[in-house]
């Protein structure tokens, strides 16, 4: 039945949504930027995966956390050596730190983006399939056994993150700077090791949808300019800095899509998400799910 | 403040400088190849002038004046051909199209800062991109649409250029000097205190937007007629990418930094791309730089120097 | 006074038969606008390179033309029409190059022979094939590759064979695909009217495909047709495949974008290639000139692949430059343009003359020859697929097999 295809499809590409987009919500939930790089971490992440398989041999099992640690090792690197200036006070912007964030970030896209172009060559490259069936059934659906997989690792890794979040030591000291970065560092949480943290775990988490996805999206230079365009929306449509916002506007997005693709129009389907955005940002700045208020 | 109004004064005075050795320039270069990059870089220039009014001046980080071209390249590439409307037509309308639709947008942002901005721009800025390329009944979408020429010598293309952008550099001089430049400086600065002491920071932010958005639709509309060939391209992100790097590295909230960053840029982008593709790393590290530790851009560099040079 | 006249005779004959001798030694430079990176088809891109490249050492090593060896000057035209018209600018007004070629995607050629028109400079079109092109009846520009009116008609013909009744055709959204779509259908109006066709657009550049693909799984067609290049091609292959819409026992796959003889097609599709129908203008099979079997040969020692259309076509192109160039006894522009207009050419793929009716066949090769095949095993070469039709064998669609499932 072809609603039921569309339902799973929809839910199954919003799971892969979401774990792009959870990273850049914790980001921006931590230190209220929007890190336009967010994509090029993807990026790194289904290169280091299809390179490490394919010119170094590693098993694709194993190419797998060589890809999160890649991911982790930029967001890491991205937040210390750019996004202290936001915090610690010593920018020569003053007062417009978040345009300065602007700025940087979309350089440090610019850069990765044609570093890699330059470095790797810009042809694009199937990365190996973790499990090599082509096609199997499930239930009602027909799907590859790499979008099987990446589906379990998906669920399981953002169940994992929810746990983490909720239960941890560091879990609830970064939902702490969340709320309050002043008040959490008055109460003796170390801000700086949390945001370090946080941008390491973003980028972990888009490396590894890059990795996954990387059999089924072709790794490009440019790939990572797909997952971010979905990742802010979805961040605005669940409420900036919410966690089950963002999980809910992704399954959301990704069943508006597939419905929306082939009852409204196809050649638009990009532009649903887009439009919502738009209309979120001017009228409900709260998203679905979040509570602050969207000025200055 | 009167020491500012005398910075602005000398970076006019620079900016007229540098438009005088554009101007000759033809003297030594005939190679209509170089003077072709020449113009392009003219084009940008206009693009980066605009949104540096919006974003240098004002302090609205727009993500859009790509796409703003490439409305002025399309309204006046369709009116030419689908309706055969002159180009004599087609460039005022495409100017009063980008405003227009400037307008609209400026007063849909106008409670938005920083990053909120950016995104909306940039949601606004795909979904036109997508909408043109899309409707390839109307527009040829990604195919491009062929667009009538309007000189005949590319020179006399050249001076047109150099004509518009002394104009542009000349008004943008002439409204920061005065009154409304400083209501838009406030409301950069502190956009609260500005309201408080009176400023109508509606009004301005949506002037700000209205004129920049303008300027950009002109620079598209002329460059349609150049080159000839108006396509999707032109409102690409990464092109708006180009237009910050340029006005970032050249100086933003000056009046010279967006006109010697767009030469620098794409001049040596040209010059670079003979050694192989690495213009565009150079210059996001560039950017990167500077927004890190100089914020005030080559210019503000350039700056320092004479000061210690003069002491 | 003699003397020192004397001396200065031979001293300006020195210098003359110096300069002329430097100025013998110029090479001709021919501009190539190629892809060499997305969103073009850098697959096709590279494959036209090798073809140039292969002509360019046989003709040098012969010596090369009027005494003047032949040099390639690159661009890479990424497959966007502004970065094309850029790019011929460039070779023509910096490099100075006597004529373009390698031109290989509709959309980018379209942009280009406007400016190859603006400055008179011959253009040959090497694998664009938008009827557009020819009907702009530029005198500038030559196609002797092929054109979609021919692919149009070659496809409804095996429609009207095989009794199809429902046909859907996914092409890609650029002048190639688009074009082709629309020609197909004109044929079908004549050979086979009763079938029910519609297409249906995609983004070249887009990633995932399952929108256009899982209302099919519900009511799936009997043929389904795809113009598409890679990669796109290969990701639609696939999600098709993986949905079990086509090939399958229900529905045929028949692609018209040539694309079964590419280097990288069958690591990308490997059991969604199984069973596809190929429109192909190449096939081992064929009879071939021996200059066509030479070039075939150092392409295969060179890269170990197995030659395709786009080699030959263009070697073709670079081969009518240089025939055009001995026979004009120089590079003059308009000489170029009159002597390809009037030569006879033979070159790798047979021989012809280009016609000069208007409309679609304006300056193109008008009877190309072309092949229709079916793949039946996975990671099959073209030499080993099974052959339906070729010039001089009539069309067998008995032959054709369909998975079992």
């Amino acid at each position: 039945m072809l609603n039921v295809d569309l339902f799973i499809n929809g839910l199954i590409i919003g799971l892969f949504y979401a774990l792009m987009a959870v990273g850049l919500t914790l980001v921006f939930g931590i230190l209220k930027v929007v890190n336009f790089a967010h994509g090029e971490f993807y990026m790194v992440g289904a290169y280091t995966y299809t390179l490490a398989a394919f010119k170094l041999g590693f098993d694709p099992w194993l190419a797998l956390p060589l890809a999160l640690a890649a991911g982790a090792a930029a967001g890491w690197l991205t937040e210390r050596a750019l996004m202290r200036p936001l915090y610690a006070g010593y920018s020569s912007w003053g007062l417009m730190r978040d345009e300065y964030a602007v700025v940087v970030t979309f350089a440090l896209s610019l850069l990765l983006i044609n570093l890699v172009d330059k470095v790797v060559g810009p042809y694009p490259q199937r990365g190996p399939a973790l499990l090599d069936i082509p096609r199997m059934a499930l239930g009602p659906i027909m799907l590859s056994g790499q979008k099987l997989v990446a589906t379990g690792v998906s669920l399981a890794t953002i169940a994992g993150l929810a746990l983490f979040l909720r239960y941890s030591f560091w879990g609830r000291q970064i939902r702490a700077v969340a709320q309050n970065r002043l008040g959490a560092s008055l109460a003796g949480i170390d801000t700086t090791r949390a945001s370090s943290l946080v941008f390491a775990l973003s980028g972990a988490l888009a490396a590894l949808s890059g990795a996954l996805l990387a059999p089924i999206i072709n790794a490009s230079p440019d790939v990572g300019a797909f997952p971010a365009i979905k990742s802010y929306v979805i961040v605005v449509l669940g409420g900036m800095g919410s966690m089950p916002g963002s999980i809910a506007a992704s399954l959301a997005l990704g069943v508006l899509e597939s419905f929306g693709a082939v009852y409204i129009s196809y050649d638009y389907r990009d532009t649903f998400g887009l439009a919502i955005l738009m209309l979120v940002l001017i009228f409900r700045p709260q998203g679905l799910f979040g509570e602050r208020g969207r000025e200055v | 403040m009167d020491s500012s109004a005398r910075r602005m004064a000398v970076e006019f005075r620079l900016s007229l400088g540098l438009l005088a050795l554009i101007a000759l320039a033809p003297l030594a270069i005939d190679n209509p190849y170089w003077q072709g990059v020449l113009i392009v870089s003219m084009y940008f220039a206009l693009l980066a002038a605009a949104w540096n009014l919006l974003a240098g001046y004002t302090g609205q980080f727009s993500m859009a004046p790509a796409c703003f071209a490439m409305i002025g390249a399309y309204t006046t590439g369709l009116l030419a051909y689908q309706w055969k409307i002159a180009p004599s037509l087609g460039i005022p309308a495409s100017i009063l199209a980008a405003g227009a639709i400037g307008a609209i947008l400026g007063l849909i942002v106008l409670r938005l800062r920083g990053p909120y901005l950016a995104l909306t721009t940039l949601s606004f800025a795909e979904i036109m991109r997508l909408a043109i390329g899309n409707s390839y009944g109307f527009t040829r979408g990604d195919l491009g649409l062929n667009v009538p020429g309007l000189l005949e010598s590319r020179l006399a293309w050249y001076y047109v250029f150099v004509a518009v952008l002394a104009a542009a550099q000349g008004a943008l001089y002439l409204l920061l000097r005065s009154r409304a430049g400083l209501f838009l400086q406030a409301i950069r600065d502190d956009e609260v205190a500005a309201a408080s002491r009176g400023v109508d920071v509606v009004l301005w932010k949506t002037v700000a937007f209205t004129l920049s958005t303008a300027l950009s639709g002109l620079a598209g509309a002329l460059y349609a007629h150049f080159s000839q060939l108006v396509s999707p391209e032109l409102g690409l992100i990464s092109q708006t990418g180009l237009v910050i790097c340029m006005v970032v590295i050249g100086g933003i909230g000056s009046l010279v930094g967006p006109l010697a960053g767009a030469l620098l840029v794409y001049v040596s982008s040209e010059m670079l791309r003979e050694v192989g593709g690495i213009q565009l790393i150079v210059f996001a590290l560039l950017v990167i730089l500077i927004a890190r530790f100089f914020r005030e851009g080559l210019w503000g560099l350039a700056r320092r120097l004479l000061r210690k040079a003069a002491a | 006074m003699n003397t020192l006249s004397r001396h200065w005779r031979l001293a300006l004959a020195a210098a003359a038969g110096l300069s002329i001798a430097a100025h013998a030694a110029d090479p001709i430079k021919i501009g190539i606008s190629i892809a060499q990176s997305p969103p073009g088809s850098v697959v096709q891109g590279t494959q036209v390179k090798d073809g140039l490249e292969i002509i360019k050492d046989h003709v040098n090593k012969a010596g090369g033309v009027l005494g003047r060896t032949i040099e390639l000057v690159y661009e890479d035209n990424q497959g966007v029409p502004e970065k094309g018209r850029a790019a011929t600018e460039k070779l023509i007004t910096r490099d100075k190059v006597v004529a373009v070629t390698g031109g290989h995607q509709s959309s980018v050629c379209l942009a280009e022979i406007e400016v190859a028109k603006r400055y008179n400079v011959p253009y040959v079109n090497t694998n664009c094939w938008s009827d557009d092109v020819r009907k702009k009846e530029y005198p500038q520009v030559f196609n002797p590759g092929n054109y979609n009116s021919r692919v149009g008609l070659a496809m409804a013909e095996t429609i009207a064979a095989m009794g199809v009744k429902r046909v859907i055709a996914f092409v890609e959204n650029t002048d190639y695909g688009i074009g082709q779509a629309k020609a197909v259908a004109e044929a079908l109006k004549q050979k086979a009217p009763n079938v029910e066709y519609k297409y249906e657009t995609l983004d070249r550049a887009g990633k995932d495909f399952t929108p256009a693909v899982l209302p099919l799984r519900a009511d799936p067609p009997d043929m389904i047709l795809t113009m598409l290049l890679p990669p796109a091609a290969y990701i639609v292959m696939n999600q098709l495949y993986e949905q079990g819409v086509a090939p399958s026992a229900k529905t045929w796959l028949y692609d018209g974008a040539g694309i079964a003889d590419y280097p990288d097609f069958w690591q990308n599709v490997k059991e969604a290639g199984k069973y596809m129908l190929e429109f192909g203008l190449y096939h081992p099979q064929m009879k071939t000139p021996k200059l066509g079997l030479e070039v075939a040969k150092t392409y295969q020692q060179r890269t170990k692949n197995e030659p395709n259309r786009l080699i030959f076509q263009a070697a073709d192109s670079l081969l009518l430059i240089v025939d055009a160039i001995k026979q004009a006894k120089g590079t003059d522009p308009n000489a170029l343009i009159k002597a390809l207009e009037t030569m006879k050419f033979e070159g790798v793929r047979g021989e012809f003359r280009f016609s000069k009716e208007p409309g679609y066949k304006f300056h193109q090769w008008v009877d190309i020859p072309y092949v229709n095949f079916q793949l039946t095993e996975v990671n099959q070469p073209v030499s080993k697929s099974l052959l339906v039709q070729a010039p001089g064998i009539p069309l067998a669609v008995g032959k054709l097999q369909k998975p079992v499932k």
